[in-house]
């Protein structure tokens, strides 16, 4: 009885949103207005933009972390989960801040999670064909992404640099994530290993807007990733 | 010509070993660190004013000149010393990011 009774409050599950934005006043209004439909609760990271991305996703209902310096996208992401973990929250969806994903996707993703009892979800953008990938970025990029991916984080992902990502409270407890930069990416992924944490993949959409990162942005991951072999 | 130079460099490391001893004074140097150095500047006088010990090594260890030896060293140590500063370097990025996230959950 009392199992059941605690079973339907556990139903009200809290999902947070961790949107890490930098420089996004254009595109925030329209992200934060269409997450807060679909999860309990917004929180923008504002990693010290010089604009008004804080100040707008404040004024729409986000909660705002600002960071006082730049630190980059996993470092946002951490913070989030810093945030999460101290509201005890159920599960995390990381979104990133800049109108590539469609919030369309994030409730079958959530119930995808919860029907199949896996820790982790990613985002993939090669599960279906709706994303309209540039055929660089498809047939040179990624694949060389993936390579590295392979090098140092070994699970087998088909779209590793994908942003989208539902953690459950399990992995928000084990996923703490050092790597400040783009190479947290392939941190996750290698935690996930590490903490024998069940995953399953996803299709998502994905909007292309401009060029993600460039071939520079490739090398300067590897670089992070090997530093960060030898720093605790 | 060659004493003139030995004099010269002699005084520099002089003057660096006083710099040395004057940062550990002011606690910007550790004792490991304060050591190392001294033993540096040593060295290089070592090497100054009597060049051919260097030549020794060269012999014993199969190197052709004694200013190879000096070459070679000097890249292995400095190898090391840029490995040692980024990881240093990485480490207070750590500390910085700890501060920085710690500020924004306030």
């Amino acid at each position: 009885m009392t199992n059941n009774i605690i079973s339907d409050i556990k139903n009200e599950n809290m999902f947070i949103a961790i949107v890490p934005a930098y420089n996004e006043e254009k595109r925030i209004a329209s992200v934060v207005k269409s997450l807060r439909a679909h999860v309990d609760e917004v929180v923008v990271v504002d990693d010290c933009s010089t604009d008004d991305t804080a100040r707008i996703a404040g004024k729409l209902g986000a909660t705002v972390l600002s960071h006082g310096v730049n630190l980059g996208q996993g470092a946002s992401l951490e913070t989030g989960h810093e945030y999460a973990r101290k509201k005890q929250a159920d599960y995390v969806l990381h979104f990133d801040g800049d109108e590539q994903f469609d919030v369309a996707d994030i409730v079958p993703a959530l119930e995808k999670l919860q029907t199949t009892h896996k820790d982790i979800l990613f985002g993939s953008r090669f599960l279906d064909n709706r994303s309209n990938m540039p055929f660089f970025k498809r047939h040179i990029l990624l694949p060389v992404g993936r390579m590295v991916n392979i090098l140092f984080a070994s699970i087998p992902l088909r779209d590793a640099q994908n942003g989208f990502r539902i953690l459950n409270a399990h992995a928000l407890d084990m996923i703490h994530i050092s790597q400040n930069r783009m190479a947290h990416a392939t941190e996750i992924m290698s935690l996930v290993k590490k903490y024998d944490l069940t995953y399953i993949e996803f299709p998502v959409k994905v909007y292309y807007h401009e060029y993600g990162q460039a071939m520079s942005g490739g090398f300067r991951i590897m670089r992070d990733l090997v530093v960060g072999k030898f720093v605790k | 010509m060659l004493i003139i130079f030995q004099l010269l460099i002699s005084i520099i490391v002089l003057i660096a070993i006083a710099n040395v001893i004057a940062k550990k004074k002011d606690n910007t140097l550790g004792p490991k660190a304060m050591l190392f150095w001294i033993l540096f500047w040593l060295a290089v006088v070592c090497v100054v004013i009597w060049p051919n010990s260097v030549q020794l090594i060269a012999d014993y260890i199969g190197i052709g000149r004694g200013a190879d030896v000096v070459v070679y060293s000097a890249l292995v140590v400095l190898f090391f010393l840029v490995f040692k500063m980024n990881i240093k370097i990485e480490g207070l990025k750590r500390d910085l990011t700890k501060v920085v996230r710690e500020k924004s959950l306030e």
